[in-house]
């Protein structure tokens, strides 16, 4: 159990700042997740922890001591590949071994360390396979085997399941997470993917263009995104201009009554300066209109189109202004599907109603 | 049966029944004759194991495949020991000029081997003034004669083949393998011997077999520096040719014998590499690391050495073309006298050696692609069979290919030798493979799917082949037919068997004009030779995105 720091980290490609002053602290055993788009940086972050790139300035700490010295192979961590890096040259059982060979492990510490490795990964049996005649969930599950086994003091996994399929991605990070909790090896963990870093994470750091942009447990994330493009980028998020066409009528200066306003500082009569946003789940949709509430925002518009994908169908309204609403239904009636070129009605309940600023995208 | 004749029953299978034809004629049956005639008795024509018996009995012979073996052994641990550090610096560390690198060893890969040991001899011969140089100022050098430099010459001459084939595979590891091994705790020298060099071993073996099957096989640099130091390739023309008629009972034995060495080793690369090949899909490719300071000055003197000292014959030859002669002998001074000999003496070594690879491109290409298609996209029993014969010529030297030829076509019913159609065809046989290879491994990165799209639409085979398919084949065709004219107009070992006064090509010009210490003929016909070698490479470089590989 590790804890790492992260200070003022710069790191320059060519012309590219791939990391700008980056200071970050990750407790020990806890898995911590760097998401954000593809050239965010978060594998170059990820890369020079490991000790592959040199960072141009700043310092990397483990447990207090600098490491920025070391080279790659001294620095005592576990790495996961985004394509598994398996040799495939070795049969399972050597591939695991790898580590614990130059370490000096061997006769039957070695074998019992290896077979126990194989079973934490539920892969007893497969000792002797080759590389080859693995899947690529085996393979990866080899990975972290091999990662594991040496008791790293951090474990570092890059995009480690975005080369396998959906079904074997969920069972894979359940895997994952179990298997962290129970080692309790403090784990950096690399991915694009929102909704695996929701599931996978203790805590999460957002990042953009090299910076990080907001640090949080996933409920925070998902809940209190610091600006547009948290919001946008974790789940998906409905952006309305502010005030909405619909609503003119409804009385604006109500709203600074309501609760979940009042503590911020927002002048809802300015017709400029905000952008609001709604996750689809939270609209409510239905086919009459229904008693004035206080609490919500009430709109109508017509049915565009409807996407049906089982589970859920989810609506495109268009609204009176020409903007776009995305509205879910789970568990939707067949009548439902019928619906296009109709109108419906909408309620956005204000609790789930997030104001930005237009101009620097912070949220309200 | 009947479904047999019914799969015939379309265009491709004519070419199958023509590609077997061509080789049965030009391949099979001259090595069979060789193998039948290694079991004859020279005198009475009967049956006897005597040749053998011969071969492995006399010292003499013995010795020959010692020799051989020895050679061949040598210079490919040679080629390896300059290939392997070569292709790792110039994959791994940013290396200034590495273009210039890449292109001397392609040319000292494609320039003849012969120019090579005529070189060396003017600069290390018994007059050489190289040699003359270092005794001037107190260092006495051995001359180049003899094993040690047939080992010098053929390493020097063959090392780029482990060059590009081991730097196509370090560049094509998967860098996360390394990375991995890096993360496990390994320092830089060991992840280099546990997971690097594994991962190569399929693409070094096969170079260092290119470079024992082609030092065995070569006939004009052993003849031209190995003086007493006989091997097969040698002994085998000798027994052949000699002035007292000749014994082409041993001359056979002698090819088989140079065959079989191949074939074992062959078989024990098959071994090394079996289960190994390790064909990285995703890919991840390695970082170019700067040099150190301290490193960068020994890394490039060292790469820049090599390629300078490969490509030194060719420059050595083209200098001395413009030396100035009288007779055989250099003078002081430059001059065209060489390139005026040439052409008054042996026009017809020039003209001939055009027209001969010229003409057997023609054929190699047309074959080869068609060949080619079939075996790639019709697979079958007996497009199958088509590619293992075609695997044959690798492995087969120009001067047991020779032989066959003048056994099988020197009486009814079909009567060759003297012509100049039975050196174009040794030729064409020689190279068919390569293209065929050429062809396939295109094709295979050609989308079937494309076809069957032209075929949905109403195209037959034969308007899909020649509308769809043949215009994506196009630049790895060409790129083809450029590397077969390369080998077509530097081809000594068989043509130096079949040739006749009007026949006569550059290569073998050259050959003779080295044996008679007519050095001033020899480099001009030579820088001719590098001239169009250096021509085709260009345009292959140039007219096509190939890699560097095309030319392996």
């Amino acid at each position: 159990m590790s804890k790492v720091q992260l200070i003022n980290l710069k790191k320059k490609y060519s012309e590219v700042e791939a990391l700008k002053q980056f200071t970050l602290e990750i407790q020990s055993g806890e898995l911590f997740t760097l998401l954000g788009p593809s050239g965010c940086g978060k594998t170059t972050l990820l890369r020079t922890i490991a000790g592959f790139n040199r960072q141009d300035s700043g310092n990397i700490m483990i447990d207090g001591l600098e490491i920025d010295n070391l080279p790659a192979y001294r620095r005592d961590i576990g790495m996961v590949f985004q394509d598994y890096a398996i040799f495939p040259h070795m049969s399972v059982e050597d591939n695991i071994a790898f580590g614990l060979r130059n370490r000096e492990v061997s006769g039957q510490e070695l074998k019992t360390r290896v077979s126990e490795a194989l079973e934490t990964v539920q892969l007893s049996g497969l000792e002797k396979r080759m590389p080859n005649e693995l899947s690529g969930g085996q393979q990866q599950r080899v990975g972290l085997a091999r990662a594991l086994v040496i008791q790293p003091k951090i474990l570092l996994m890059d995009e480690p399941l975005s080369n396998l399929d959906a079904k074997l991605r969920i069972e894979l990070r359940e895997d994952i997470r179990q298997i962290q909790k129970n080692f309790g090896t403090t784990t950096i963990y690399v991915t694009h993917d929102q909704e695996e870093a929701l599931v996978i994470s203790d805590r999460i750091c957002i990042m953009r263009s090299g910076q990080m942009v907001q640090v949080g447990t996933p409920w925070e994330i998902y809940n209190k995104p610091v600006d547009h493009f948290v919001a946008s980028f974790v789940g998906n998020m409905i952006f309305l201009p502010w005030p909405l066409a619909g609503m003119k009528d409804q009385n604006l200066d109500k709203l600074r009554e309501i609760e979940s306003f009042s503590g911020l500082n927002i002048d809802v009569s300015d017709n400029d300066k905000y952008q609001i946003g709604i996750r689809p789940e939270e609209v409510v949709i239905s086919k009459q209109n229904s008693v004035l509430d206080s609490n919500v925002i009430s709109l109508s518009g017509i049915v565009e189109k409807i996407s049906f994908s089982g589970r859920e169908a989810q609506l495109h309204v268009k609204l009176i202004d020409g903007n776009m609403i995305m509205a879910n239904i789970s568990r939707p009636d067949e009548s439902f599907l019928e619906e296009v070129g109709k109108t419906v009605y909408l309620e956005l309940p204000y609790k789930a109603v997030m104001f930005f600023e237009k101009d620097n995208g912070l949220r309200c | 049966m009947k479904r047999l004749l019914n799969s015939l029953n379309n265009i491709w299978s004519f070419v199958i029944l023509f590609a077997f034809l061509i080789v049965g004629l030009l391949l099979i049956l001259p090595l069979y004759n060789i193998f039948v005639s290694s079991f004859i008795d020279n005198e009475t024509g009967s049956f006897t194991l005597q040749n053998y018996i011969d071969i492995l009995g006399k010292g003499y012979y013995r010795k020959a495949i010692y020799n051989s073996i020895f050679v061949g052994f040598s210079s490919m641990f040679g080629a390896l020991l300059i290939g392997i550090p070569l292709a790792f610096f110039t994959t791994r560390f940013k290396i200034r000029g590495k273009s210039v690198i890449s292109t001397l060893a392609i040319l000292a890969l494609v320039s003849p081997p012969f120019i090579g040991a005529y070189a060396w001899i003017t600069m290390l011969g018994s007059n050489g003034w190289l040699r003359h140089g270092f005794e001037s100022i107190g260092i006495p050098m051995p001359t180049i004669y003899g094993p040690l430099g047939m080992i010098i010459v053929f390493s020097l001459k063959l090392y780029p083949f482990v060059y590009l084939l081991t730097s196509g595979a370090l560049s094509n590891i998967n860098s996360s393998l390394e990375d991995a091994a890096e993360s496990l705790g390994y320092p830089p020298f060991s992840k280099f011997i546990h997971v690097t060099l594994p991962l190569i071993l399929p693409a070094i073996s096969t170079g260092a077999l290119l470079a024992f099957v082609l030092s065995l096989a070569d006939f004009g640099t052993p003849s031209i520096i190995g003086r007493d130091f006989r091997v097969l390739s040698t002994v085998a023309y000798n027994l052949f040719t000699s002035e007292m008629g000749g014994n082409p009972g041993l001359a056979s034995t002698v090819s088989i014998l140079l065959i079989l060495v191949s074939l074992i080793f062959v078989y024990m690369q098959r071994i090394i590499i079996r289960n190994k090949d390790f064909g990285s899909d995703m890919l991840n490719p390695p970082e170019i690391k700067k040099l150190t300071r301290l490193t960068t000055i020994p890394v490039h003197f060292l790469c820049y050495f090599i390629v300078f000292l490969s490509s030194m014959p060719s420059l050595v030859v083209i200098y001395n073309s413009f030396r100035k002669t009288s007779g055989p002998v250099f003078q002081s001074g430059f001059g065209l006298d060489s390139y005026r000999r040439v052409i008054n003496d042996v026009p017809d070594a020039i003209f001939n050696s055009f027209l001969f690879s010229v003409s057997a491109v023609i054929l190699i290409v047309l074959c080869g692609t068609l060949i080619g298609y079939v075996v790639a996209r019709k697979p079958s029993i007996l497009t199958g069979s088509l590619d293992s014969m075609l695997m044959i010529p690798y492995i087969v030297p120009g001067v047991v290919l020779g032989l066959g030829f003048i056994v099988s076509f020197n009486s009814k019913p079909i009567v060759l030798t003297g012509t100049a159609i039975i050196i174009i065809l040794v030729i064409f046989i020689r190279r068919l493979p390569y293209s065929v290879r050429s062809s396939v491994s295109i094709l295979k990165q050609i989308n079937i799917g494309i076809e069957e799209a032209a075929a949905s639409l109403g195209a037959g085979p034969a308007k899909t082949f020649v509308k769809i398919t043949l215009p994506l084949m196009l630049p790895g065709v060409f790129a083809g037919a450029m590397m077969a004219f390369i080998t077509a107009i530097n081809e000594l070992s068989s043509s130096i068997i079949l040739y006749v006064g009007g026949t006569v090509t550059m290569p073998v010009r050259i050959y003779l004009s080295v044996l008679d210490g007519e050095f001033g003929t020899a480099a001009s016909l030579s820088t001719i030779l590098l001239v169009a070698t250096g021509i085709a490479v260009y345009t292959i470089i140039r007219l096509t995105d190939s890699d560097e590989r095309v030319f392996l």
